[in-house]
């Protein structure tokens, strides 16, 4: 019996890996044919100089890197980039989660507060920036008028106005779009939980917040792994939020780099810088995914 | 076993499937829209006015479809914030439409990069003819290489309830506007603080101190950028003045565009603003009411008026298979009563002499901004003009947010558009 | 013994009944008070689009900001939808949107199911790969991309962006989906082996009903990534007839001023789809794994 077992499993895995090619070609083939001559093209136009079209005129090297690289206002923006990157995938993480917590709690009218929930990331990104545009707007905005109406402040920011609040509310809006998909994807991964171990660990008499930290956050811990990852990427490069909203003003003290990439490349026409940019943002993400990768497959093993 | 009803799962998804198409039917049975099959069909990137509407654009699209069944146009909407990003990568990837409607100024960027063919080899002589020649302004290097769509000076609407009569001068400005203003009922003058698109209102400042942007060599070109001259400095002081000192303008400019800031003024909330010819169907829009007067945008003491005009052309892509088409369309246009009606609904004077006789244009809006083009002066023809545009709106904010003074500000700005230009 | 079911006592034994259940039910009070006020921050704007839509232009812009139209109107709905071809946009956005969603399932299930079963070679660095998709941002690759469309003769057509957002909507669905398959205990799977089943009535009788929460999570994230899509629209679609609803909403923005209580009229239209869909789909993502295989 055994060894009949033994017998079967090498055979199987030489047909394991053949049926695992077979199964994946599809999906990379249109990955790299999609995929590997834009890359390529903007790895080109990071080492050469462009025209405003953004085709290549004459080799540089490394010139435009070092041209990118010396600006101060490039770090200070890759710094926010950061920032912008680290406090919205926290912020959408949290609201996710209580709202999945929150959701999964049988009640009547379940099923219609988690579709209206879906709403903010079932609408079209530029239309609901937009759309925030005019709540924030200083005269005609309903949020400042609200603000003032319920007696929550009676001098409300004007949002777009300066650095910093116009940061918060271009952030509020980015975690805004992206909380609906993060409590999804927590509430699906939460039903996979059995309930026995809900029901055991009632008799151990234990409290909710014990349970979540034991038993749910434990189980959706690949989840959660998963979609952090993911949001941070998309995160990194949310283009429409800052750049619909501020521009990126006042003087570019809410630009972070996708918006500076989008300027150069589309306002003043210097592809090759913008190209670099990119470069850069994707070692930054690279890193940041090995990271998290080095971590995902340590523990599957 | 049991398993999972797919089936009932199914149902839904074919509903919806069906739910959706359900639309599309009806439409395809009133649709004549495609123009496919037809010998030359040329394209036409068609940037939105307000005012214009869609009834418009697929009644013109359809009356010249009609006409020869051998040259076909595509109209094709394209929103103006987007135009830009459009145009690029069709013509980065090698595949521009056949005509597009653009800004002026862009035009020199698309011509230094070879990507312009002349409108006159596929245009008829007596479409061009009719042009008024002071509209035609998308001359590079001596040829006509856009025909003017649209061209209208800015001047100033003013309302007659909050308003104190009609400013000579920008210093008188000031004094109405300080006599007009009582917050938060009404303001006395309307500022965007926000960056946008355009660089508009400080240039309406900077033309009435009688500064400009650039010099001027004795070639044509443009030398070291001049916003940091005194008459620069002074009209971003009289602007700081107003919002920060005087405090004359609309509570939270800081945050609004020209977009979200206007309808300030079509809801009866200031007495002037400096605005162009959509003014007077906004307003109808809106539903305003109070008595409006249109004057001219008033120079500083001991200058010259100077308002700043803005057009708008079609140009015409030498990589595009369709042009005769797309001459043959523009003939077809310019020359039917629809480039009239065009004018009309977008509110910009004629560019025409067959459409100026038409008594839609007989309106006082109209004589002013007439009068206006005469001393009218555009936005400088240069292709860096974008990015020289971002450093003085970044000026603009600087002094706004008090972060600099105005000079200071300047200085900084005309160094990096100097830079920008390679200009030592 | 039968050949191709399995027996249900094996997906029993793994799976019992939902999570959701009674260990919250003293929390009930707090729990439906806690989503009202997550429900009124999020859907804020909402409440704003709602009270646009219902006014005439005339009643757009008034200081200070009324809640309640003084004039609720439906006419804004008649407008957008008999002068501005609303249906047609409708249609694109359902045809490229369906079409990405289902060509995202055909590329992805396999993929997922041998990243989570099979062991072979090169399966970190497949999975890696579909990472980096996601690190250009669609603004960086539009141009290249472009010109890749006009050579294979993909501008201005369905099946462009169909590909495009199926392959931009990959790795989400790859790496939940290989994660949700790693989930399902081996024995089950085993079970059916030793049933007789072959290794894809496996897969389609067993992993995926089980896996059925994470197929509608990736399923519900292309549609709506794809319904939503505005760049590559953008960029490649010159075709009127072929412009899905996010373009079309950008009519209502014009030049000097939006016409808000359209585009506002609008918006809303274009989310209902949307959530109709997930309404009716969302029981499975809830239900899906236990209600469905236990109980039949």
């Amino acid at each position: 019996m055994a060894e009949r077992a033994l017998f079967a499993k090498t055979r199987f895995q030489a047909k394991e890996s053949r049926l695992a090619y077979l199964l994946l070609l599809p999906s990379v083939a249109c990955i790299l044919g999609f995929m590997v001559y834009p890359l390529i093209s903007v790895g080109l136009m990071s080492i050469f100089r462009t025209n405003r079209l953004g085709w290549l005129q004459k080799f540089a090297g490394l010139e435009n890197y070092y041209s990118v690289m010396g600006d101060k206002e490039f770090w200070q923006i890759t710094g926010r980039s950061i920032l912008w990157t680290t406090l919205a995938v926290l912020s959408k993480t949290i609201f996710g989660m209580v709202i999945a917590l929150l959701l999964n709690v049988k009640y009547f009218g379940r099923k219609i507060a988690r579709m209206l929930f879906i709403a903010p990331w079932a609408s079209s990104v530029p239309i609901s920036v937009l759309l925030w545009s005019w709540v924030y707007h200083p005269q005609f905005g309903l949020l400042n008028h609200t603000l003032k109406m319920t007696g929550i402040t009676n001098n409300p920011p004007v949002w777009l106005g300066y650095p910093l609040s116009g940061f918060i509310a271009a952030i509020w809006v980015d975690i805004w779009i992206g909380i609906p998909f993060m409590a999804l994807v927590f509430l699906a991964g939460m039903q996979a939980i059995p309930e026995d171990l809900y029901e055991s660990a009632d008799m151990d008499g234990v409290n909710a917040f014990q349970k979540f930290y034991y038993i749910t956050l434990p189980s959706i811990r690949r989840i959660l792994q998963i979609s952090t990852l993911l949001s941070a990427l998309w995160t990194f490069n949310d283009f429409n939020s800052i750049y619909i909203l501020t521009a990126g003003g006042p003087v570019n003290m809410t630009d972070i780099l996708i918006t500076s990439i989008y300027k150069n490349a589309f306002v003043y026409a210097r592809f090759d810088k913008a190209a670099v940019m990119a470069i850069i943002t994707f070692i930054i993400l690279t890193i940041l995914s090995s990271i998290y990768a080095r971590h995902y497959f340590r523990e599957e093993n | 076993m049991r398993r999972i009803r797919f089936g009932k799962h199914l149902t839904v998804l074919l509903a919806m499937i069906v739910l959706m198409g359900l639309p599309s039917m009806s439409f395809a049975a009133g649709k004549t829209e495609t123009a496919a099959g037809a010998a030359s069909t040329a394209t036409l990137f068609w940037a939105g006015y307000d005012g214009v509407t869609e009834d418009y654009r697929k009644g013109l699209q359809d009356a010249f479809n009609a006409v020869d069944p051998a040259y076909q146009i595509d109209i094709v909407p394209v929103p103006w914030d987007q135009m830009k990003d459009k145009l690029t990568t069709a013509l980065a990837g090698g595949k521009p439409p056949d005509i597009s409607i653009i800004g002026t100024r862009w035009l020199l960027e698309y011509e230094e990069l070879g990507q312009l063919a002349e409108p006159g080899a596929y245009v008829g002589k007596a479409t061009i003819d009719d042009i008024f020649a002071g509209a035609k302004e998308g001359v590079v290097k001596g040829k006509l290489m856009g025909l003017p769509v649209a061209a209208g000076a800015r001047f100033m609407a003013i309302n007659d309830r909050i308003g104190k009569g009609v400013p000579k001068t920008m210093e008188e400005l000031r004094e109405m506007a300080i006599a007009a203003n009582d917050p938060p009922n009404q303001y006395g003058l309307f500022m965007v603080g926000q960056k946008n698109t355009e660089l508009t209102e400080f240039a309406y400042y900077l033309y009435a101190a009688g500064g400009d942007f650039f010099e001027k060599k004795a070639d044509g070109t443009f030398g070291k950028s001049t916003v940091n001259s005194a008459a620069g400095v002074k009209a971003l002081s009289f602007m700081n003045q107003l919002a920060n000192e005087d405090k004359v303008v609309q509570d939270g400019y800081l945050g609004m565009t020209r977009i979200q800031g206007h309808p300030m003024f079509y809801a009866d909330k200031i007495g002037y603003v400096m605005i162009g010819a959509w003014v007077d169907s906004a307003m109808k829009q809106a539903g305003s009411t109070f008595p409006v007067t249109y004057a001219q945008i008033p120079p500083f003491a001991g200058q010259k008026s100077t308002p700043l005009i803005i057009t708008d052309s079609i140009a015409f892509f030498s990589g595009a298979k369709n042009l005769k088409a797309a001459g043959k369309f523009v003939d077809f246009w310019y020359q039917s009563e629809w480039k009239g009606k065009f004018d009309e609904l977008a509110g910009f004077p004629p560019i025409t002499k067959k459409a100026s006789t038409l008594p839609a244009f007989n309106t006082p809006m109209y004589k002013v901004m007439s009068e206006a083009s005469v001393n009218a002066k555009g936005w400088p023809l240069i292709a860096t003009w974008d990015q020289c545009q971002d450093q003085i709106w970044d000026a603009v904010s600087k002094v706004y947010l008090k972060l600099a003074t105005p000079k200071e500000a300047l200085d900084a700005a005309a160094a990096a558009i100097d830079k920008i230009n390679n200009i030592k | 013994m039968p050949s191709s079911v399995v027996n249900p006592a094996y997906v029993n034994r793994a799976y019992k009944k939902p999570a959701v259940a009674k260990w919250k039910n003293k929390f009930k009070p707090l729990v439906i008070f806690l989503t009202m006020v997550f429900l009124l921050i999020m859907l804020f704007p909402f409440f704003v689009m709602i009270t646009m839509m219902l006014r005439t232009s005339q009643e757009v812009y008034i200081t200070p900001p009324r809640w309640i139209p003084q004039a609720p109107t439906l006419k804004n709905f008649v407008l957008v939808w008999s002068q501005y071809l609303l249906a047609g946009y409708f249609k694109s956005s359902a045809i490229i949107a369906i079409g990405a969603s289902a060509l995202n399932m055909l590329l992805s299930i396999p993929a997922a199911y041998a990243i989570a079963r099979l062991r072979f070679r090169g399966r970190q660095v497949s999975l890696y790969l579909f990472l980096v998709v996601q690190m250009f941002s669609p603004v960086v690759v539009v141009i290249p991309l472009f010109k890749t469309f006009a050579r294979i003769n993909l501008l201005d057509s369905y099946i462009g962006l169909i590909v495009l957002n199926a392959v931009f909507a990959m790795a989400f669905s790859i790496w939940l989906l290989s994660g949700y398959f790693k989930s399902i205990p081996k024995e089950i799977e085993e079970a059916a082996f030793i049933d007789g089943a072959t290794r894809f009535q496996t897969v389609i009788k067993v992993i995926l009903p089980i896996s059925a929460p994470g197929l509608v999570t990736t399923f519900i994230y292309t549609f709506i990534a794809a319904w939503n899509e505005f760049l590559f629209a953008l960029s490649f679609i010159q075709n009127q007839t072929k412009m899905p609803l996010t373009l079309g909403l950008y009519r209502f923005v014009g030049r000097w001023s939006s016409q808000w209580e359209l585009l506002t009229t609008a918006a809303f239209l274009a989310i209902i789809p949307v959530l109709v869909l997930f309404y009716a789909i969302q029981q499975r993502l809830v239900g899906g794994l236990t209600g469905g295989a236990v109980k039949g």
